[in-house]
């Protein structure tokens, strides 16, 4: 009880540093909407390809790309606050107190869930404002948010291992690009089909496949376009992997104190 | 200027001291070359599309974008010396202020040149053409160093405004925003809506375009394909320049 006290109360700190400096937000915020809107005007013309699914609109089949992109931002998020709060010494403090380590780790994260329930309603309302249609409904959407906060927590883990393995603010700042890659190699703005043949192959080990996949089929209401079941199998398995990573990592930082 | 040839010294010992440094800046234009053809290479089957090669499309893009980054850790590493206190140092020393990030910027520019070069080698090995010759290459460099420094003047300002590391992001994502609100994945041709009419409005895309004479077969080497983004560049970089001077000046007064 007392620890999950714990990790309510850091889970709010978490959210209010963000917030408090809420111009170092946007890009978590705006950057995914951009990009959204760049390939959903600049590639739209693919959508004659032979091969792309009859979807209606091509605005709401890039949204899973989007959201999943934003859950990739938010987990870094967590490791670059992580991180911060090594080198400027909070997380020394926090060490010192009579509370369980994990929780420490699982505060972060807690961050980290919420901002993404945040984020990813923000980018469904947007997108539906600009004419994106989610034949899933209400079910769908909230399907929707439940596996981008899934999966915002499993990145947030990989984030935070690597914040507490290294202590390093700039190597995670770093790190951005490199999420992409995540990203790239899974179907998120273009059908599985239609990818290169190379990346076709490398996309089936990518777990984030599944989880576009399985937004995707939420949003759309159709589990032609990816299984749910598929999507939330890949984000908690990651997710649970991540947390093991940080707490491990957390526990070799403390013997080398 | 010897204070800026130093302080450039200084950020090229950066690299030589730390580890990996030029990884992240090196490996992430290479990554999304490759993510970007293998999402969207198909595109080039559309009628409209000046290559077959979606490939040679990219690499200026991606060479670009390489060099943009690498400007851009000029903001953040200047960022952490703010925060740490060396930067404050440096300020009380009797040198005019824009000479203190002349040397970064000059240093950002010479390590660019290692992100554009492989990318371009990497393009070249997996199938990507030389289209241009000699004189795309040459236009291909010029645009990269040049956005390079754009980018760093972008950091630079950035640093000095938020003066903490956490602006890194920002920095980093002003970068990604300003290549990709241009003609990054398609032709203007190709593109829809508002992103058609931005993007013949962003100055990237002439710089995109000067870089795109050495591996577009639509885009041959002439003045026509180049003084745009010329122009382009000479405007980013005055604009920019004087938002970096204009917030370094008001620093500790």
């Amino acid at each position: 009880m007392r620890e999950g006290r714990v990790v309510v109360a850091l889970g709010r700190r978490a959210l209010s540093v963000q917030f408090r400096r809420a111009q170092l937000l946007m890009p978590t915020f705006v950057l995914p909407l951009v990009l959204l809107a760049v390939i959903a005007s600049g590639t739209s013309a693919g959508q004659g390809l032979r091969g792309f699914p009859d979807v209606e609109s091509f605005l709401a089949f890039v949204v899973p790309g989007t959201i999943v992109q934003g859950t990739l931002l938010a987990g870094l998020t967590a490791g670059i606050a992580m991180a911060s709060d090594i080198e400027f010494g909070f997380f020394d403090r926090l060490l010192a107190a009579p509370v369980q380590r994990t929780s420490l780790v699982l505060g972060r994260l807690a961050g980290t869930l919420s901002l993404s329930v945040l984020q990813t309603a923000f980018f469904i309302v947007v997108a539906a404002l600009f004419g994106a249609r989610f034949p899933g409904g209400v079910a769908g959407v909230l399907g929707t948010i439940a596996l981008a906060t899934v999966n915002a927590v499993a990145m947030g883990g990989v984030s935070t291992a690597m914040a507490i393995r290294t202590g390093s603010l700039s190597l995670l700042q770093s790190v951005f690009p490199f999420m992409f890659v995540f990203l790239f190699t899974a179907p998120a703005f273009f059908p599985q089909e239609l990818l290169t043949p190379v990346l076709q192959d490398v996309s089936v080990f990518n777990p984030l496949t599944y989880v576009v996949e399985g937004v995707r089929g939420m949003l759309g209401g159709d589990s032609s376009l990816g299984s749910p079941l598929a999507g939330f199998a890949a984000a908690f398995g990651m997710a649970a992997a991540s947390v093991a990573l940080s707490t491990f990592a957390l526990s070799r930082r403390l013997r080398r104190l | 200027m010897s204070v800026a040839l130093t302080l450039w010294r200084r950020s090229l010992n950066e690299v030589l001291r730390v580890r990996g440094a030029l990884v992240p800046a090196t490996v992430a234009p290479v990554i999304f070359m490759l993510g970007i053809t293998g999402q969207f290479g198909r595109l080039t089957g559309l009628e409209g599309f000046p290559t077959d090669s979606y490939l040679s499309w990219v690499v200026p893009l991606s060479c670009l974008q390489g060099a943009g980054f690498a400007g851009a850790a000029t903001g953040s590493n200047l960022a952490r010396d703010i925060e740490q206190g060396w930067f404050d140092r440096l300020l009380v020393a009797p040198v005019p202020r824009p000479l203190l990030v002349a040397g970064p910027i000059l240093g950002a520019v010479t390590r660019s040149l290692v992100p554009a070069t492989v990318v371009l080698l990497v393009g070249f090995a997996i199938g990507a053409e030389l289209t241009g010759g000699v004189a795309g290459l040459i236009a291909l460099y010029v645009a990269s160093a040049a956005f390079c420094a754009i980018a760093a003047l972008w950091g630079i300002f950035m640093a000095v405004t938020f003066r903490t590391q956490q602006a890194g992001p920002l920095m980093q994502q002003g970068v990604f925003l300003a290549v990709f609100l241009s003609t990054a994945y398609t032709p203007e041709v190709l593109l829809r809506g508002w992103l058609a009419d931005v993007a013949h409005l962003n100055p990237v895309t002439h710089v995109l375009e000067l870089a795109r004479q050495a591996t577009v077969a639509g885009i041959e080497p002439s003045f026509a394909n180049t003084y745009p983004g010329v122009l382009a560049l000479v405007g980013l970089a005055t604009a920019l320049g004087l938002l970096a001077v204009t917030g370094l000046n008001r620093m500790g007064r």
